[in-house]
């Protein structure tokens, strides 16, 4: 970092928080507050729901983990479309008439308050921890790069992301989102075309590709079904349907945003703009993390890329013998990389992909017992340890601006949700129903810098997760089920009263419990484990429960 | 404190497509598209 990186990350950083400011003026008004007074366009909505998804945590973690595991983390994404298709026939429409802040006030007009209790609690306690990991996340990664101690990091950031949305409210973070995705997209190009300029001048971007296919690296569609395979073909379309369902359909973090449509089709076509870029999205990520494998294929990698990590492994007695191995291996690779380049006929390719794969298992060994005596997972550390070593300065500057201000994105996005959900469905509803708009407006913004310290309290706890995006949507997968099960149930299901369906989402929850606790199942089948039980649960207890079907709104 | 107050909600049809059903319908064409032209990527590159 030099004083240009320092200033862009400091200037983007004043602009975006100045703009949101300015764009959120008016906001006096607890409808204004917490769904922008209706008055949202499609795209700013669309570009927000995507930049709150994205995150700092997909910046750092995405391209590492194809770095390491090849682009078949994409599949995750192939269920997104479908859902974004179900939820815009289906909930757009229901909450826009039902003419509610929060998903969980249509479940008292479907069922009854305790439902409308039960699935509030599983939010508060899923999102608030959601929130500290995704506000730890980058605090972590952040600290380490630019030499600052966690806490001061962790409290920097927050401070920030509390003060922006008790301050602007959801018209802030959505218009802020909008320059800042667009941002996020012009410094991944620019990742893109960097990492290929600065492979050797004798190999070309097509002999990069192929590179790294030999290495596996670009394995994006897996059909084979296993259940405990977290990413292949079913599991992405299916598991990564339910959760995309619940995640945009259930969680008050997504829903608020389309909530803040002038229209229903506004609405509709935020989401349906998700479906179509989110996946291709993803893919260009990727596909920047397997170019970035393919630079260090030239360019000797660390033997650690976390530098903190480096250090201490070179006080370690083991230290000279790994690296000694690790630089042979390398050598050995590259060696094999520039036969598979050469190679034409079938049998000479296929000998020299062989030759490459073998020097690369070497590598990736070595690696390994490296991590061992290090005991952490550097994965989060790859693509930014390439920006900061070898991307030329204010481009550093920017990645870090937009990894910083990406962060503020979610987790503002958060926040504002836990303080909607905290003052319409507990305080308003159970503790003070009545008060005036302005005395609600109040307890929105101190809800809003509540939750804000909540998440730097819990950040500082959540050290040492592995790939953080996994770490993230595990938290989500825990609880994610059953609150789709019981929205699936006050949708399509008229006959199942208010009983059956609280105890549904009771055994629903056990069971996703009993399935992380009990088995060996990919987290992204919880999300279908959970709606299930929660609707046979329900169907089965309907007959005994009698009929309480509420009319809505 | 409806966030609504009287206003009615409106139901506009799409601005392409004609009908909400029919996006629906291209939004799903385009990702077999999609997955179609990935798993070719995958079978080009495999190593």
């Amino acid at each position: 970092m030099n004083p240009l990186d320092w200033a862009v990350l400091f200037g983007w950083l004043v602009l975006l928080v100045s703009f949101g400011l300015w764009r959120s003026r008016g906001s006096n008004s607890v409808n204004q507050f917490l769904l922008a007074g209706k008055s949202m366009p499609w795209y700013a909505m669309g570009l927000s729901i995507m930049a709150t998804q994205a995150g700092a945590i997909t910046f750092i973690s995405t391209p590492g983990q194809s770095y390491v595991d090849g682009m078949r983390f994409v599949q995750f994404y192939f269920g997104l479309p479908l859902a974004m298709v179900i939820l815009s026939a289906t909930a757009v429409p229901i909450f826009h008439r039902a003419k509610v802040y929060t998903a969980y006030e249509y479940l008292e007009h479907r069922f009854d308050a305790k439902t409308r209790a039960l699935v509030t609690v599983v939010f508060l306690l899923q999102r608030g921890l959601g929130a500290g990991l995704a506000l730890a996340a980058p605090a972590i990664v952040l600290s380490v790069i630019l030499k600052w101690p966690f806490t001061i990091t962790t409290l920097i950031m927050g401070g920030i992301i509390v003060l922006f949305t008790t301050l602007g409210g959801i018209k802030a973070i959505t218009w802020a989102d909008v320059p800042q995705m667009l941002v996020i997209l012009a410094s991944l190009i620019l990742a893109l075309i960097v990492a290929i300029r600065l492979l050797p001048p004798d190999v070309s971007f097509r002999e990069a590709a192929r590179l790294a296919g030999a290495a596996g690296k670009l394995t994006a569609v897996d059909t084979h079904f296993n259940w405990n395979d977290r990413f292949n073909l079913w599991s992405g379309l299916i598991g990564g349907m339910s959760l995309a369902l619940a995640y945009f359909g259930t969680d008050q973090s997504q829903v608020q945003r389309y909530l803040t449509g002038r229209s229903i089709g506004q609405s509709r076509l935020s989401l349906l703009f998700n479906a179509v870029f989110k996946v291709p999205m993803q893919f260009f990520i990727l596909f920047i993390g397997a170019m970035v494998f393919v630079f260090f294929v030239f360019e000797r990698p660390p033997l650690v890329f976390q530098p903190e990590q480096m250090k201490r492994l070179e006080s370690m007695p083991q230290y000279a013998g790994l690296e000694a191995d690790y630089r042979g291996a390398f050598d050995q690779r590259q060696q094999a990389a520039r036969h598979v380049i050469a190679s034409t006929g079938d049998s000479s390719r296929s000998a020299a992909i062989a030759e490459f794969r073998g020097a690369q298992a070497h590598m990736d060994s070595v690696h390994t017992a490296a991590l061992k005596l290090t005991k952490e997972d550097d994965t989060n550390y790859i693509f930014l340890s390439f920006v900061t070593t070898h991307m030329p300065h204010g481009i550093v500057g920017l990645v870090l601006a937009v990894i910083f201000t990406a962060a503020m994105s979610s987790i503002s996005g958060e926040i504002n949700s836990l303080a909607t959900v905290s003052v319409i469905d507990v305080y308003k509803r159970h503790w003070h129903p009545g008060a005036s708009d302005h005395h609600y407006l109040t307890a929105s913004r101190v809800a809003t810098a509540f939750w804000g310290c909540f998440a730097m309290s819990f950040a500082t706890f959540a050290s040492g997760f592995g790939a953080l995006i996994v770490a993230v949507n595990q938290v989500g997968s825990l609880f994610y089920g059953p609150m789709l099960g019981v929205f699936a149930l006050a949708f399509f299901l008229r006959r199942v009263g208010a009983n059956a369906a609280f105890w549904g989402v009771v055994a629903g929850q056990i069971a996703v419990f009993a399935a992380a606790w009990f088995t060996h199942v990919a987290f992204l089948w919880y999300n279908v484990i959970g709606p299930v039980v929660v609707i046979a649960v329900a169907l089965a207890m309907q007959p005994r429960m009698g009929l309480a079907v509420r009319r809505t709104g | 404190m409806n966030p609504d107050g009287e206003k009615q909600i409106v139901d506009e049809p799409p601005p392409v497509l004609g009908t909400w059903p029919r996006v629906y319908a291209f939004v799903v064409c385009y990702l077999a598209a999609v997955i179609a032209a990935f798993y070719w990527f995958t079978v080009h590159y495999a190593p």
